[in-house]
């Protein structure tokens, strides 16, 4: 564009930091063609296990077929669609294996979701010989090679750039934008690329002429701190090459919520059995807020009616708790509030929230002490029963018939592979930890 | 990078410790930290106490904690040779570490067929695959011929490349068009029980 002239630049230099920014294309879908070669080339979605699509393969995308979409809707769009049930475990697998990859290079990695990584590269260019955007090259060909799957990459100054930069070019993509192209590269730039603007954000920011994210880095600051806030004026200064937010190379391991849910078909108005589904995904939850040593002091149930209408109520609990004991007495009081008789259900949830580190007391003066040490003494006895004889092995008497159910019409279609060819030594709750190639 | 510091500090007090067999004076730290304040010691030193690398008694003074590399001691000389148990100081490496070099590239295998019994390779054996090596002839491969995975040897004479199966029943492999290789076996299992 002629308009934009050098008059117009941002930054003279190039990478006064070199943040790069890794996102894998279609990761679950990749995961799983890249066990299975012979699933390259076709079009791949998983999700089976839950009736919506959550991940799609490049092929499936050109279809129209995306995240969101149901089975029944791909299904329609293409016949010959490969539905596939989630693996996380394996999915997980090749993550860290990711994010292990990009660690040879810099310690500076953060792992910012599953699929998607942050590094910083910044002085590295002397011991690897080679320029920011060819160490950032090697990373993307390092884990191409060894895992089998494709991600894009973006290099540039900042967080929101990097970001930018690997969404610009998809799937296989490798975008470098160094500071003195910045100007150059950002007027092609629609506001909705920026991770942080909303549809909200950029109807706002349309109406005061900003048509692009170069627009935006050359409003004043004071302009973007009094349209967005401290986020707006953080955004600004990140777009226009200053690194402002840090690499955070700490593991995710904090939850922010532990949900679990589960579809029964078909829908049914039977109230002691919609309750027994509840309670389980109820224990289900429980058990793993005991298995990360956390303790939740909000939940939320909800009950998903015939037609897809949802009906949930939140309580706040009067302390931190994990004991299944505790939460079962709560959520069957919710219950009772949120059920309607005249409905008929096809799936129950619940979600904990406000969730801490287990052992924070946040005891009140009126608890019964002896009575919560108790509970918590029960809870712990279950889950060693548990673990040696089976999830469920000792469960709510209320729960029985949807655990019951499990075992009756067990969907063995819906699990994942890697659970159900189990190898010699695995059993269904332990398997090795190196991702299992099917060559046939 | 507050951690690496940690780690130095760490570091070269125990290499002091090991030499001098005693801790070091505050005005000694100066030195082996790099700093020029004893402010800046005391908070380091204060820090590895709270992370129990050393104990601090009521006069200051400072003793090797739990996470401190102790002294090796050789056994106690009484009347004999020292235990010669005590005296190996060998590293030991997991099953994983041995078989394993590069665990981001490596993969499991099921194998199906009897096209490298004579390789020693057995329907239902686990192989360890890795996917970044290049192979050399005679290196066991995963390879793409004609729209099909198999289990080869990895052959060359000259610039020809051709697969041969492990098993007379099979003649070799000439690709025509192009070979793709998935990945080069470094290891089988077999678990028995």
């Amino acid at each position: 564009m002629s308009e934009n002239t050098d008059r117009n630049m941002i930054m003279l230099a190039s990478y006064p930091r070199a943040i790069v920014h890794i996102d894998g294309d279609a990761f679950f879908a990749s995961c799983e063609q890249a066990q299975d070669p012979s699933l390259k080339g076709r079009p791949v979605v998983t999700g089976k296990e839950r009736g919506i699509i959550s991940s799609a393969s490049y092929e499936a995308k050109a279809l129209g077929i995306k995240r969101g979409v149901s089975l029944y809707d791909a299904k329609k769009i293409c016949p010959a669609l490969v539905v596939l049930p989630s693996d996380y475990e394996t999915y997980s697998i090749y993550s860290e294996r990711m994010f292990n990859i990009i660690r040879r290079f810099t310690p500076d990695v953060e792992e910012f979701s599953i699929d998607e990584a942050f590094c910083d590269i910044t002085g590295l260019r002397r011991i690897y010989r080679a320029s920011y955007p060819a160490i950032a090259e090697n990373i993307k060909r390092d884990i191409q090679k060894e895992l089998g799957i494709t991600v894009s990459a973006g290099i540039s100054l900042s967080k929101t750039l990097a970001k930018i930069c690997s969404r610009f070019k998809k799937p296989d993509g490798f975008t470098a934008l160094p500071g003195h192209r910045l100007h150059e590269f950002l007027v092609n730039i629609p506001l909705e690329m920026v991770c942080g603007f909303g549809p909200n954000t950029v109807s706002l920011l349309t109406k005061y002429g900003v048509k692009n994210v170069f627009d935006y880095t050359k409003k004043p600051a004071a302009f973007a701190e009094k349209m967005l806030g401290k986020i707006g004026s953080e955004l600004w200064r990140e777009l226009r090459g200053e690194a402002v937010y840090g690499i955070c190379t700490e593991k995710k391991e904090k939850y922010l919520s532990i949900s679990k849910s589960r579809t029964f078909t078909p829908p049914t108005g039977n109230k002691a059995y919609v309750k027994a589904e509840l309670l389980r995904n109820v224990e289900s939850a429980c058990m793993k807020l005991r298995r990360h040593f956390l303790s939740a002091g909000r939940l939320a149930i909800y009950l998903r009616t015939k037609d897809f209408k949802h009906s949930g109520i939140e309580a706040k609990l009067n302390r931190h708790t994990s004991s299944t004991l505790d939460f079962a007495a709560v959520s069957a009081t919710l219950f009772e509030s949120v059920f309607d008789a005249r409905l008929f259900y096809r799936a129950s949830g619940i979600v904990f929230t406000d969730i801490l580190q287990e052992g924070v007391d946040s005891r009140t003066l009126f608890d019964d002490p002896v009575k919560i040490e108790k509970t918590a003494k029960i809870s712990r006895t279950v889950d060693e029963i548990n673990n040696l004889y089976g999830k469920y092995a000792v469960h709510i008497a209320a729960a029985d018939p949807a655990i019951k159910r499990k075992e009756n019409t067990y969907a063995r279609n819906d699990l994942a592979r890697r659970k159900t060819a189990l190898l010699k030594g695995e059993t269904f709750r332990k398997r090795l930890n190196i991702p299992l190639v099917k060559l046939k | 990078m507050e951690n690496d510091v940690m780690r130095t500090a760490v570091k070269s007090l125990s290499e002091f410790y090991a030499k001098a067999k005693r801790m070091p004076s505050y005005s000694e730290m100066l030195g082996l930290f790099g700093v020029r304040s004893k402010n800046a010691v005391f908070k380091r030193v204060d820090t590895m106490v709270k992370k129990g690398y050393f104990h601090k008694d009521e006069k200051g003074r400072l003793s090797p904690g739990r996470l401190f590399k102790p002294l090796k001691m050789l056994g106690i000389v009484t009347a004999g040779f020292p235990s010669p148990a005590e005296e190996e100081l060998v590293d030991t490496m997991s099953l994983d570490e041995y078989l394993i070099s590069n665990p981001e590239a490596t993969y499991l295998l099921k194998v199906d067929g009897d096209s490298m019994l004579d390789a020693g390779i057995q329907p239902g054996d686990l192989v360890l695959v890795q996917r970044n090596l290049t192979p050399k002839s005679g290196d066991i491969v995963v390879a793409q011929v004609d729209n099909e995975w198999t289990l080869k040897f990895f052959q060359k004479r000259g610039r020809d490349v051709y697969l041969k199966a492990g098993n007379k029943k099979y003649p070799a492999i000439m690709p025509k068009n192009e070979l793709i290789i998935g990945g080069v076996v470094i290891a089988n299992v077999r678990k028995y029980r």
